[in-house]
């Protein structure tokens, strides 16, 4: 019966069994996402239909659209199988993993959650930049030139008529978008590095530690600047360079590596035959996640400062396409008679840093109780 | 610490071989004949092999003869130029972030889990989370243009290479260092609060409470003794985060410092002056890691090099 309330409406089936604040946890969500979903429509029916949507944003629609009702369709699952995890017996024993007390504390940890939810909203914004903007960001409307933030435009439009809050919810797909890929990179790489040096130690190590100080030697800045003036500045491109001269997680994995590697499990693994991918994937790895995961989090945040540093500076995204570092410049020039143009941008990036901050600080807190 | 050096020029070297434009096009400006283009490629040397360039650049940028070849002097000339206004900042900036974050990371972890303890940290995760340029906007448009206390941008006076020793030289550097030391501020405080709460958990510091050592005299004279060397140690090792800040606020305050210089040097494809730049940078901050180095043994006499 139950399961049959929950396939109609998620939420539904934990409110037969009273279990009352699981229900309304997922009853908010699922509203939440049918708003989302209500401004889809809205937009998608009389903008689409209308053709006052372009023809090269229709496909970014149907993305969003899909992505949506993926998400829509994962809520409902979870749904149901919580329900099922529910009614199963209530006094089994917990979980007592390592994993299961990370969460646990992680739970009542607000500055994580916190932290947890500022990434959520932006990555959400980006995600369905479609259903939340209200116009264009791109296409120049020089009647609006320089309008101060109104009810019409909530954050005030730029030097080129265009609503900046439109481009600055925009504007996160290319910062969380560039930023994670290129983070993603960094860890891969600079995991691979790392294990390579530290388990292998000799000449790999040499060359690999000599290569990570000269890195360092001048900074991150610095070479991405190089490297966008020398190979331009696609968003490949720019993934690119900022996830090989990101290498910090190379020292991090090493040292991890290091410490492991001389404890007698490790001795015992050996002994009893393991073989060297074993060695790495099930005993040095799961050691160094905890500290890999906080970097992870906390390299985004820096990446995003970097890209916007760098579209600052005029080297990065290339207008008109929005992102924040990008109105910042054009910000500058405007800034005596515009300052909501400066204000804005740069409150998008300052929130979203300041979350991938707070949930690493987190991480770090409930992964590692030594440090706190 | 050479091998380093040399590592980064030849890596550096190799970018800007990499680099689209040729220096001599550019050079020779619009409407050049060919003939010109070659012969000032002949006079930069640009035809040789690579290998012979980059020895004639380095060889060229350690005895001073090699120009830059945008600026018509010699790079050296250049460099020395523009390093007044950035040490300058770069200072001021620091000693702002530290007059304030070593206070607030001390207070923070004596006063752990209250609320001021928490106001610091916060404004500390939010001081690592926003861009210093967009900082230097800001107080722009504050002080600047909103309150018009002080100047928005550029220099102002000077004596001599220094601009702090003249009161509109001063009031000029308020916002670029400001903006700067937002950075160093929180890095600085996270730090000391985290090296005071290693501190206070060693044993002599319960000893000294035990023995009824005042409160004050434990948490200023055993304590915070200890826990500012690695703090100001660190110092050190933030030479490229200034440098790095120094970039962008100077590009945003239009303070014509080295930061300014690499980014305009980019854009002319002035080969000389940014491997220049880039060397004396990284030499500087290796000289500071070794300094940090020396420092550690000096303060921690556990910390023996033989």
């Amino acid at each position: 019966m139950e399961y049959l309330l929950s396939i109609l409406l998620p939420s539904l089936g934990h409110m037969y069994r009273r279990l009352w604040t699981r229900a309304f946890c997922i009853l908010g969500v699922v509203l939440a996402h049918g708003g989302i979903l209500w401004l889809a429509i809205q937009k998608g029916r009389f903008a689409l239909l209308a053709e006052k949507i372009p023809k090269r944003y229709a496909g970014g629609y149907w993305f969003s659209t899909l992505m949506l009702l993926g998400i829509f369709f994962l809520i409902w699952v979870f749904a149901l199988v919580d329900l099922w995890r529910q009614g199963r017996r209530r006094e089994e024993i917990r979980g007592q993993s390592y994993w299961s007390l990370v969460w646990r504390r992680f739970k009542r940890d607000p500055k994580g959650i916190s932290g947890a939810l500022i990434i959520l909203f932006m990555l959400y914004l980006a995600l369905f930049a479609p259903f939340f903007s209200r116009g264009d960001p791109i296409k120049m409307d020089l009647r609006n030139y320089l309008k101060p933030p109104s009810w019409e435009h909530p954050m005030g439009t730029d030097n080129f008529g265009r609503d900046i809050l439109d481009r600055a919810i925009y504007g996160s797909r290319t910062a969380l978008g560039i930023g994670a890929v290129a983070t993603i990179i960094n860890m891969l790489l600079g995991g691979f590095l790392g294990l390579v040096s530290g388990f292998y130690r000799g000449a790999a190590d040499a060359i690999i530690m000599r290569f990570l100080e000269i890195i360092n030697s001048i900074p991150f800045l610095l070479f991405a600047i190089l490297a966008v003036s020398i190979f331009g500045s696609s968003i490949p491109i720019l993934i690119i360079i900022l996830g090989i001269f990101g290498l910090q997680p190379a020292r991090i994995i090493r040292s991890e590596v290091l410490s492991v590697r001389e404890e007698d499990y490790i001795l015992a693994a050996k002994a009893i035959g393991a073989g060297q991918l074993r060695l790495i994937f099930r005993h040095v790895l799961p050691n160094a996640i905890a500290s890999l995961l906080v970097t992870t989090t906390m390299s985004i945040g820096v990446n995003i400062i970097v890209i916007a540093g760098l579209s600052f500076l005029g080297l990065g995204i290339k207008p008109p396409t929005p992102d924040w570092g990008a109105m910042l410049r054009d910000a500058q020039e405007f800034f005596r008679t515009a300052w909501w143009m400066a204000i804005f941008p740069g409150i998008f990036i300052a929130v979203t840093v300041f979350g991938f901050n707070i949930l690493g600080d987190s991480l770090r807190d409930v992964m590692d109780p030594r440090l706190k | 610490m050479l091998i380093v050096l040399f590592g980064l020029s030849i890596l550096v070297f190799t970018m800007l071989k990499l680099m689209p434009g040729d220096p001599a096009v550019i050079m020779a400006g619009l409407g050049a004949t060919p003939e010109t283009i070659q012969s000032i490629r002949e006079k930069l040397g640009l035809d040789r092999p690579i290998p012979e360039q980059y020895w004639r650049l380095i060889s060229g940028l350690f005895n001073g003869q090699i120009k830059a070849i945008t600026y018509h002097t010699s790079v050296w000339a250049i460099i020395f130029e523009r390093l007044p206004a950035t040490v300058e900042l770069g200072v001021f900036a620091l000693i702002i972030a530290l007059l304030i974050s070593i206070p607030a990371g001390l207070l923070s972890a004596v006063y752990k889990d209250t609320l001021l303890d928490y106001g610091v940290t916060t404004m500390a995760l939010i001081g690592i989370s926003v861009p210093v340029f967009w900082t230097a906007l800001i107080l722009m448009l504050v002080l600047g243009v909103v309150l018009r206390v002080l100047p928005v941008s550029g220099r102002g006076a000077t004596i001599g290479p220094w601009s702090f020793l003249t009161l509109d030289g001063l009031r000029h550097l308020v916002i670029p260092s400001v903006a700067l030391s937002s950075v160093l501020m929180a890095m600085n405080a996270r730090l000391t609060r985290a090296s005071m709460l290693e501190v206070l958990r060693q044993e002599y510091i319960k000893t000294a409470r035990a023995k009824g050592v005042r409160e004050g005299v434990v948490i200023i004279k055993h304590a915070f003794r200890n826990a500012l060397a690695p703090v100001l140690t660190n110092v050190g090792l933030q030479i490229s985060t200034i440098f790095a800040g120094a970039v962008l606020t100077e590009t945003t305050t239009a303070w014509p410092g080295m930061g300014r210089l690499m980014v305009e040097a980019i854009n002319r494809r002035d080969e000389a002056v940014v491997l220049g730049l880039t060397l004396f940078l990284a030499a500087v901050a290796q000289v500071s890691y070794l300094v940090v180095d020396l420092m550690y043994a000096w303060v921690d006499p556990r910390i023996a090099y033989d």
